[in-house]
């Protein structure tokens, strides 16, 4: 048998860069930051900014260092723990979980629903609104005097005991009122007399609601002193604490007063027997 | 969609507890050396003399603290009650007012206070009642006036600082039988008749609690000793009451000629004192409707206009187009 | 479809309008709602009210 050597023939190519001793190329013309030509069918991508087929300085990437060109690369380290575990039932494809979610129940036909929809959100703010309406309306209700107090606010007085010129003092909302049963001569006082000239300008007509019955806060529009009925220079009331002046028909004539005495809010009911103050 | 999200979360909380267990498992690893040891600690646990050391102690321990303390740990007090110490529990009447949209019967309020004014307002008081409160519930205006009339009330001081006595007015509490609570108790061998106003609210069972109290009057059952000025009604806790039976068939009259029988007036007074703690419970039920009514429609529309805002936005798709050479 | 047209049409086209009628409407609402509550609640409760009983006692001779 004669034996076959296969003939080995070596070829050593010149290298097309100067190699370094350990065999590293190192291409010295090689230019790694230039950019990219301008590329008419580019879209937009990349003309300006970095390479988009480099990577980013960041994450590594290829460096000449006189050893030759380093490329490097910084990934982190992965956990040396499994922190996610694949199981059997997760590697199976699942039929009923297609990759696009059923959203049939959120699908709004816009066109054919816009109506509806309109008036949905309208029925809502109508009945928001009117909710709120009433919300503001009873929360300022609960503001209002309670009904103890509207109670008390009112007085009725029985005018038959009261005689022909006579004055009774009676408590209300915790001042006193002044009720006079006004004699046919002091009407006609209180009537004739000259008003236009008077402080606080008045006429009886405006100050009483039957010219019999005077009917008023007795407390001085000076400094809140009671005046004294039946007292005073002009027959009406007095008062002792600045020597203020009221008329028949309870107006300023005299002294510091600035106003004539207050009437309060009155009615009468049942003919002329009762009167409600308040 | 709720479905599909709960199952979603479930899915995620299931798998992070699975990876949990599984590196639990991991870690803990048994070896052969570790098998031998866990057998020697099994049958030390499970030996005889392990069990009767355990149960000596704990005994043992019992025995001590019952010494200590004279009673026996982690169990509570042992009373030797009876069942008549927290009254009978009333049953439940059918009121015309029970259900959530019914009113009080008003007519039967004006029996009940013709009931409360002729019998229990001889003990017990109604302070936070006026005159003016009857007015469009039982009685009219000049109803309510005539009989506030009826009563004098203690006014002043006037013009020489002196108190007086005045008629009754519509702004007037119903005045109260005794001076004050030391004339009450006197009055009633030490027991203090307690104010009505509020009664239906302040025990438990409201008017089914008070209906029966006033018609459960019994003779005390055998080996049941009452004292002398006391009464047995089943329905009061203890069973012993001061309050003696007052309504008793035809002891008022009424005014549109319904029979007065003992529970007619019981049911009348229970409603009357049903409306005097819940003077609002007509509008309430009421506003009840309406807000119920209100905030259900809201919530619905609400619910529609969520899906209406959100359609757009759950049903946005995503789509990548990468550029493309050409 | 002609009919939720021509509502849309009506109210909805202008904000303005859209606005102006929920406002007319919560206060047309808020009665007719008020209206009709008090209906049923008097109706569920015939004859048990105050108002149903008052004639008996109101003396009319005031």
């Amino acid at each position: 048998m004669a034996s076959v050597h296969a003939v080995k023939t070596a070829t050593t190519l010149a290298p097309t860069v100067r190699t370094l001793a350990s065999g590293v190329p190192l291409p010295s013309r090689l230019n790694l930051n230039v950019k990219a030509p301008h590329d008419a069918h580019a879209h937009g991508h990349g003309a300006p900014g970095p390479r988009t087929d480099v990577q980013p300085r960041w994450a590594g990437g290829i460096s000449r260092a006189s050893s030759g060109l380093i490329s490097k690369t910084y990934t982190s380290v992965s956990p040396s723990t499994h922190f996610q575990q694949r199981f059997i039932s997760t590697s199976v494809a699942r039929k009923d979980a297609p990759e696009v979610p059923d959203f049939s129940a959120y699908r709004t036909n816009t066109d054919s629903n816009r109506a509806l929809s309109y008036f949905m959100i309208g029925s809502m703010g109508v009945i928001s609104a009117s909710a709120a309406k009433s919300s503001v309306s009873e929360f300022l209700q609960s503001m209002a005097a309670s009904a103890d107090v509207l109670a008390l606010a009112k007085v009725e007085v029985d005018l038959t005991t009261i005689p022909e010129g006579k004055n009774v003092i009676i408590k209300w909302r915790g001042k006193p009122v002044f009720i006079r049963h006004r004699t046919q001569g002091e009407i006609e006082e209180a009537r004739s007399a000259n008003w236009k000239s008077f402080r606080d300008p008045e006429s009886d007509d405006a100050r009483v609601k039957k010219p019999e019955w005077l009917v008023m806060l007795g407390v001085c529009t000076h400094l809140g002193c009671v005046p004294i009925g039946e007292a005073g220079d002009y027959g009406g009331w007095f008062c002792p604490c600045h020597g203020s002046h009221y008329d028949i028909s309870g107006r300023a004539r005299k002294g510091p007063a600035p106003l004539n005495l207050e009437i309060p809010a009155y009615e009468f009911s049942e003919g002329d027997a009762k009167l409600t103050i308040g | 969609m709720l479905s599909r999200l709960s199952a979603g979360v479930l899915k995620n909380a299931a798998s992070s507890g699975a990876k949990k267990t599984a590196l639990g498992a991991r870690s803990s690893v048994r070896y052969a050396s570790s098998n031998a040891s866990a057998s020697t600690v099994d049958a030390i646990l499970s030996s005889r003399a392990t069990l009767a050391s355990a149960s000596l102690l704990s005994v043992g321990t019992i025995a001590w603290y019952t010494h200590l303390y004279g009673t026996i740990p982690f169990v509570g007090e042992v009373h030797a009650s009876h069942l008549s110490d927290e009254g009978l529990h009333p049953p439940s009447y059918p009121w015309s007012h029970k259900g959530i949209l019914d009113t009080f019967d008003h007519a039967s309020i004006r029996r009940g206070y013709q009931v409360y004014r002729e019998v229990c307002a001889a003990c017990h008081s109604l302070n936070r009642i006026a005159w003016r409160n009857l007015v469009g519930v039982s009685h009219t205006s000049d109803e309510a006036r005539v009989m506030a009339e009826e009563h004098e009330y203690t006014d002043g001081p006037n013009g020489e600082g002196e108190m007086f006595q005045r008629p009754g007015k519509l702004a007037d509490y119903m005045p109260n039988p005794y001076p004050n609570e030391e004339a009450a108790r006197a009055g009633n061998a030490g027991a203090l008749p307690p104010d009505l106003s509020l009664i239906v609210k302040a025990r438990h069972g409201g008017a089914d609690y008070i209906f029966s109290l006033l018609t459960g009057y019994i003779d005390p059952p055998a080996g049941v000793e009452i004292r002398e000025g006391m009464n047995y009604n089943p329905f009061f806790p203890g069973g012993a009451i001061s309050m003696a039976r007052v309504l008793f068939d035809g002891i008022v009259e009424y005014d549109d000629g319904t029979p007065a029988t003992t529970s007619q007036m019981a049911k009348d007074v229970v409603t009357f004192l049903n409306w005097a703690a819940e003077p609002e419970h007509d509008e309430r039920k009421k506003l009840g409707i309406k807000a119920v009514i209100i905030f259900s429609t809201l919530t619905a529309l609400s619910l529609y206009v969520k899906r209406f805002k959100w359609g757009p936005i759950k049903n946005r798709k995503i789509i990548y187009k990468p550029p493309t050479d050409h | 479809m002609a009919l939720s047209t021509t509502f849309y049409n009506a109210f909805f086209r202008r904000n303005s309008v859209y606005v102006g009628t929920v406002f007319a409407g919560a206060f047309a609402f808020g009665i007719g709602f008020d209206l009709g509550v008090t209906k049923f609640y008097d109706t569920w409760n015939k004859g048990k009210q105050w108002k149903d009983i008052r004639q008996k006692y109101v003396q009319e001779s005031e």
